[in-house]
């Protein structure tokens, strides 16, 4: 198809069509185009469905105008003329085309309303067909395997629009005395433009802070003094185990880790959490980003020997999915092929590639044959569960867990209703029994993973539907990139072909893409703000230059991302402080803070503010890896009884020990169809679409949580009695209670409000005595029996003895009560929530 | 805050201006300097919107069936089934799940059907209470679906995406529309006790900002999650506690004066404390009529649970709620038709009717869009299991009853058609997006103008736009 594309181009017969008119030349390249790409679907490519029965293939049709009997453009007023009207979208009764994402924008309106002017001449389409490839205002065609039609393959794009796959550009550094790093000479530069000037350092304690929230997802060791310079803070938090903790959730949130694969059954995967501890073992180790994407793309063709290559390729299997009795296995093949081949775009790429599996893409380069060819890439990929032996780095910490899992397999459901047939009891028995035998597997040595069987043809599939194949492709990469590779056709090494071209040193986009999202791990935002979407619709990126210069600083860098993380934060940019310095023209030029003349606040994350209570509450244990943890959760969902097939999921039920319920976030077990709600009503992000960033919203569920919920008190509670062990004095209790939550002292104020707080709560705790509410032994289930209609219960016990419970307010004295209340209070604030 | 939801009513008042005005009025306000109110008004994200189109419908009560109620035998006879029955066919698809191969008989409907109401409009005879509404439904029998799966369909019909992770339909009409009362969430879902396939992402927010995700109230616990603190804290320490937040909070923001977020969560709390005095209230079905209780099956152990949460869907809308969806499930009879078929029927009948009936005296109904459906209809034959009396019927995602009532829809009509087996649509047939498209419609809102910029695209309900039925809405 490459050689295709080169003949087009060189059959242009130079100066033909010189002769045309201005208004015929605008015709040629821009107008038809324009009808032919957002009109005709409706107006003219189904002549007996003709929307308004409006026909713009031809002139006099498309003159004459539809069912209203009005003339559609009157040539010479475009004022006048209704196709004119329809695409400034002013009249509301009269919007084309009528979808947001096909509106013209303003310089397609401005082409119209000007061939309009010029009496709306037209051209035969075979006389002009070459001309739509001329160079005009700067817009240029792009060589791509071709589209499915014409129009598209020969469709011109604005320069801005396809920067991402352009080779990486080597800008010159502005540096000067004063700017030693040259992310400031580069963002200096820009807020020197528009005469902002950045914002002065942050003081140290802010500093830490944030820098140790940004590395580990961690407030700072209380008693730890900080390094005395700031590179030594840096380097002792990059040398942190919590630093690939930290980093590994960035990179869950893209590739939707989870321990089930949703739907109907949300069967466990026993073993995906070795895929976690890969990834938390891979940011700890530093390694390089592009041996980090090869592994996880095509680790068993590249190194089957090498045990964390096979583990990681479980990032090719993330997303959700199961096949069932009732599915069918072509359809359920194809949905993984098409989650990979997206999921590989979006994570890779920061292009998805979803939308061209019906039909080339919108708006960016990407015809459907090249999702086909990538798709082909992938066609041999099998799902594998190798035995991949245990490795030093990983943890085999097993026992606790395994004897929890025994005492649940003990504790099995009992019926209540006399069954005439005990069918249906029987399917809920063996659908436990299933799920446990599953959750066993937890401890044995295998990897979720892929292997390449078989070398499958791939067939372009027309509309995306498996029911009309259309060409056949051969396995290939994204056609627009000037970099190319040959990928084989055998069942082996396509995976590694593709994975080879993705990691490449020349490959434009994916260098590119890592570093914006690390920058946005930063600073909240990337530079290019969609961090999964490099393509026009992403929007361009506010300091192209920096983006460049930093991918090329990054390759030459080894793609060592602690380097990376070294060079952003020894900027000045990352060391201001959160106050615009000069906030009026900020609001003016510059109101998102896209040119970062201040360092923008973050809440933290759900995962920040759960790990931060345990840390402070000095609850927190460090033990990594292994399979997940269960921690408590609101009692009425955890035993919420969800839909599976066939009957209802076993209820949730939380780790036996203190020890492992309080590890840390990142290793809690995920399951699809039960979020924890106290984690989700701070953004955690659902498990089934990638994530590119974090929201932040503020509502009053979060309220609920966080002042009656059972994990922000049992904190509390925990915090207190830490704080009441070592001090008896209440002043110095208060101190404690703010130097652990928010790093500081009180002020004289806080303290005097605080003392009086304390002393009018414990009076109230010391009439109002906490009630001991006794954890649920048994849950009551009710179903409606699918073989009989009969309705039925059974009980379903749960393990109760071997948990040890955690500590609540019964356990404490009056006073360590009110202190309790406090600690809840300090929670709540947000002074503890946000991160400047 | 309340330790005991039954203290309640004696209290709410008192609460509302003794709580409340903690934060409410002395705190609060001294905290949030008008013009910061004034910024957190106008980025009210819920603040009502005026509608695209003049839609009739300001609120809709969706009353989602779970599991595929059978249209064959609600609302599309299909008489040639009696000929058929027992016969044995083979069911020839190019792409069949392994439980879609092998031999298959037809089977009948167990139950008889009648015309009610002066329309005429058929339905099964067991619908009793239903037949007296008759003439205010509308029966559309064009939908098709994508996905005989449970949860894709479940998701399909619920976000417009058989993948789930998208925003449900609730979200997308207060995100277009905005919610009325400040006190209560835009999106209410009154699911049952256990959560159908698929769960909570039936109700997601999706890709738009979490204020518009459907909040459950539970049937059973807390109607919201820990809405309440833990017994043993009484109402008063509670509001010390918040005393104490709100000296801190002004501490920090006098700090912090950039930060506009802080005002925002500060807000969320006053409307926490709102929410916590509008909720068990509204909760209390006591409030109505005997007469009402009863009309809607409350205390009838065959239909209490649809009956209560059908009134509160009614309560909820009254209170200005945008967009309530209630879930029942268990329509999936792959056997025993006629007894599972028929006691979920039992469970609906009833209610429906009553919930119908009640907008409309209330004179409601003209702008409250009621939706009855599921996530597929069934085969005319029992698939493979079984056969003989404990005959049901497969899945089958190309025929299905959408119901409506109310929300400026003409009554007493069938729009669409299905073949003679009731197999698949073949008169005014369309997708799920067209159906979503319309819905959006009803309720004055353009799906192609309803649209999210996320991961740079603009995304719409429909996913890729669809065509307003034209039969449905006239």
């Amino acid at each position: 198809m490459k050689s295709l594309a080169i003949l087009l181009f060189a059959s242009i017969p130079l100066g033909f069509g010189a002769d045309l008119s201005e208004g015929e030349r605008l015709f040629v390249q821009e107008v038809r185009p324009l009808f032919a790409e957002k009109c005709l679907a409706c107006h003219g490519d189904r002549p007996n469905k003709l929307k308004g029965d409006y026909d713009m293939r031809t002139r006099a049709t498309l003159l004459k105008g539809g069912e209203s009997g009005n003339p559609a453009i009157i040539p010479g007023k475009p004022d006048q003329s209704p196709v004119y009207i329809a695409v400034t979208w002013k009249d509301s009764d009269l919007e084309m085309p009528p979808k947001e994402n096909d509106r013209l924008d303003k310089n397609q309106i401005a082409s119209i309303k000007k061939w309009i002017e010029l009496g709306a001449p037209w051209v035969k389409a075979e006389t002009s067909a070459h001309l739509s490839h001329e160079n005009k205002d700067g817009k240029v065609t792009v060589k791509t395997s071709g589209g499915t039609s014409d129009a598209w393959t020969n469709r011109r794009y604005r320069p801005e629009d396809i920067w991402a796959y352009q080779p990486l550009t080597k800008p010159e550094i502005a540096v000067s005395k004063k700017t030693k790093n040259p992310i400031d000479a580069f963002v200096h530069a820009k807020l020197k433009k528009i005469g902002l000037k950045p914002a002065s350092r942050a003081d140290a304690k802010t500093l830490r802070r944030r820098v140790t929230f940004g590395l580990t997802g961690l407030p700072p060791e209380d008693d730890k003094p900080s390094p005395d310079s700031w590179e030594k803070l840096v380097d002792e938090l990059l040398a942190s185990p919590r630093y690939g903790e930290r980093m590994a959730q960035h990179w869950l949130d893209v590739v939707r880790y989870a321990d089930t694969s949703g739907f109907a059954n949300d069967w466990e995967r026993p073993h995906a959490w070795r895929y976690r501890d890969y990834v938390i073992r891979s940011f700890n180790q530093d390694k390089p980003f592009n041996q980090f994407t090869k592994e996880q793309i095509a680790g068993d063709e590249i190194s089957p020997k090498n045990p964390s290559a096979r583990i990681a390729t479980g990032f090719l299997r993330m997303g959700p999915w199961e096949h069932t009795a009732m599915s069918v296995a072509a359809v359920t093949r194809q949905q993984f092929l098409d989650d990979a081949t997206n999921t590989i775009g979006e994570t890779f790429l920061a292009q998805g590639l979803k939308c061209a599996s019906c039909h080339d893409h919108k708006f960016d380069p990407i015809p459907t044959r090249d999702y086909y060819r990538i798709q082909a890439a992938l066609a041999p990929t099998q799902f594998a569960e190798p035995a991949v032996p245990f490795q030093e780095w990983e943890s085999r910490e097993f026992e606790e867990r395994r004897t929890h899992l025994n005492n649940i397999q003990a504790t099995g459901p009992e019926i209540i209703t006399k069954l005439k047939k005990e069918e249906s009891f029987n399917r809920i028995k063996k659908k436990r029994a299933d799920y446990l035998q599953n959750a066993f597997k937890r401890f044995s040595p295998s990897a979720f993973a892929v292997k390449s069987a078989g070398a499958p043809k791939t067939r372009i599939l027309t509309g995306g539907s498996i029911e009309s194949p259309g060409a056949f492709v051969s396995p290939g990469v994204l056609s627009v990139s000037q970099f190319q590779v040959q990928v084989p056709t055998s069942a082996q090494g396509r995976r590694r072909a593709l994975a080879e071209w993705i990691a490449s040193d020349l490959n434009p986009l994916t260098a590119r893409v890592i570093v914006n999202r690390v920058w946005q791990w930063h600073f909240g935002t990337g530079l290019v703000v969609s961090t999964n979407n490099f393509g026009k619709m992403g929007g361009p990126p506010s300091h192209p230059e920096l983006l460049d210069w930093l991918a090329g600083w990054f390759i030459k860098n080894d793609w060592s991302i602690k380097k990376l993380h070294r060079l952003i934060l020894t900027s000045e940019t990352y060391q201001q402080c959160h106050t615009p310095p000069n906030p009026d023209k900020t609001a003016k030029f510059d109101p998102n803070n896209r040119l970062l003349s201040w360092f923008p606040p973050r809440r933290l994350t759900a995962e920040e503010i759960r790990d931060s209570m345990l840390m402070t509450s000095g609850e927190l244990d460090f033990t990594m890896g292994g399979p997940g943890i269960f921690p408590f959760i609101n009692e009425e969902v955890a035993l919420q009884p969800r839909h599976i097939m066939g009957g209802i999921a076993m209820s949730y039920q939380a780790s036996p020990t203190r020890s492992l319920r309080n590890r840390r976030s990142i290793y809690i077990f995920r399951i699809r169809t039960l979020a924890d709600p106290s984690m989700e009503v701070f953004n955690k992000p659902g498990p089934d679409a990638s994530c590119e960033k974090r929201d932040e919203t503020i509502v009053t569920p979060q309220v609920f949580t966080l002042f009656n919920g059972q994990t922000a008190r049992n904190r509390a509670v925990a915090l207190a009695h830490r704080i009441a062990k070592e001090e008896k004095d209440q002043g110095v209790r208060i101190e404690r209670a703010f130097q652990l939550v928010y790093g500081r002292l009180p002020t004289e104020k806080q303290k005097a409000a605080t003392r009086q707080h304390l002393t009018d709560l414990e009076k109230h705790h010391r009439i109002t005595k906490p009630q001991t509410p006794q954890p649920a032994t048994s849950v009551r289930r009710q179903m409606v029996a699918e073989q009989s209609g009969e309705l039925f219960e059974w009980t379903e016990h749960l393990v109760t003895e071997t948990i040890e419970p955690d500590l609540k307010m019964q356990h404490l004295d009056d006073s360590t009560r009110a202190l309790a209340d406090l600690c809840l209070v300090l929670f709540n604030s947000s002074e503890f929530l946000y991160v400047y | 805050m309340f330790t005991d939801p039954a203290s309640f009513s004696l209290n709410r008042r008192r609460t509302l201006f003794g709580l409340g005005s903690t934060l409410g009025t002395v705190a609060f306000n001294a905290m949030l300097q008008e013009s910061l109110q004034a910024e957190v008004e106008e980025a009210d994200p819920l603040a009502p919107k005026p509608p695209h189109l003049p839609g009739k419908a300001k609120a809709c009560i969706f009353l989602y069936m779970a599991g595929g109620p059978s249209h064959i035998d609600t609302f599309d006879p299909k008489p040639k089934l009696d000929e058929l029955h027992m016969k044995e066919f083979v069911r020839k698809d190019k792409f069949v799940s392994a439980m879609g191969s092998g031999k298959r008989y037809y089977v009948r409907s167990p139950f008889k059907f009648r015309r009610a109401g002066k329309s005429g409009l058929q339905m099964c005879e067991n619908f009793h209470h239903l037949a007296k509404v008759a003439d205010d439904l509308c029966i559309y029998r064009g939908c098709q679906g994508e996905s005989i799966n449970h949860p894709t369909a479940n998701y399909h019909m619920n976000t417009g995406s058989r993948f789930g992770g998208e925003p449900g339909i609730g979200s997308w009409v207060n995100y277009g529309l905005g919610t009325v009362n400040q006190n209560l969430p835009g999106f209410v879902v009154l699911p049952e006790a256990q959560y159908p396939q698929g769960g909570a992402a039936n109700w997601s927010n999706g890709y738009l900002p979490a204020h518009y995700q459907g909040t459950p109230l539970r049937e059973k616990g807390s109607p919201i999650l820990d809405l309440n603190p833990p017994a043993g804290i009484t109402e008063e320490m509670q509001r010390r506690n918040l005393d104490l937040l709100a000296q801190l909070e002004n501490d920090h923001r006098s700090n912090h004066p950039d930060h506009n977020e802080l005002a925002a969560r500060l807000h969320s709390y006053e409307l926490a404390f709102r929410m916590q005095a509008e909720v068990p209230g509204l909760l209390d079905l006591t409030d109505e009529s005997e007469k009402t209780r009863e009309q809607y099956g409350i205390g009838n152990p065959d239909c209490d649970s649809f009956g209560r949460r059908c009134l509160l869907a009614r309560r909820l809308v009254e209170k200005g709620v945008r967009f309530v969806q209630v879930f029942t499930a268990g329509w999936d009879s792959h056997d025993y038709l006629e007894r599972a078929h028929g006691r979920r029927i039992r469970a609906v009948d009833q209610p429906m009717a009553a919930l119908i009936q009640d907008l409309k005296q209330r004179d409601m109904l003209k702008d409250t869009l009621v939706v009855w459906c599921g996530e597929f209809g069934r085969t005319p034959d029992n698939g493979i299991r079984g056969g003989g009396a404990r005959a049901g019927r497969d899945h089958n995602a190309k025929a299905m009853n959408i119901l409506f009532a109310g929300g400026g829809l003409a009554g007493g009509r069938v729009v669409g058609g299905t073949d003679e087996l009731g197999a698949e649509a073949v008169d005014v047939v369309h997708p799920i997006k067209d159906l979503h498209t319309t819905f959006l419609h009803m309720l004055g809102l353009d799906d192609n103008k309803l649209t999210y910029l996320h991961g740079g695209r603009f995304k719409q309900l429909s996913q890729t736009g669809g065509e307003v039925i034209k039969e449905l809405v006239g």
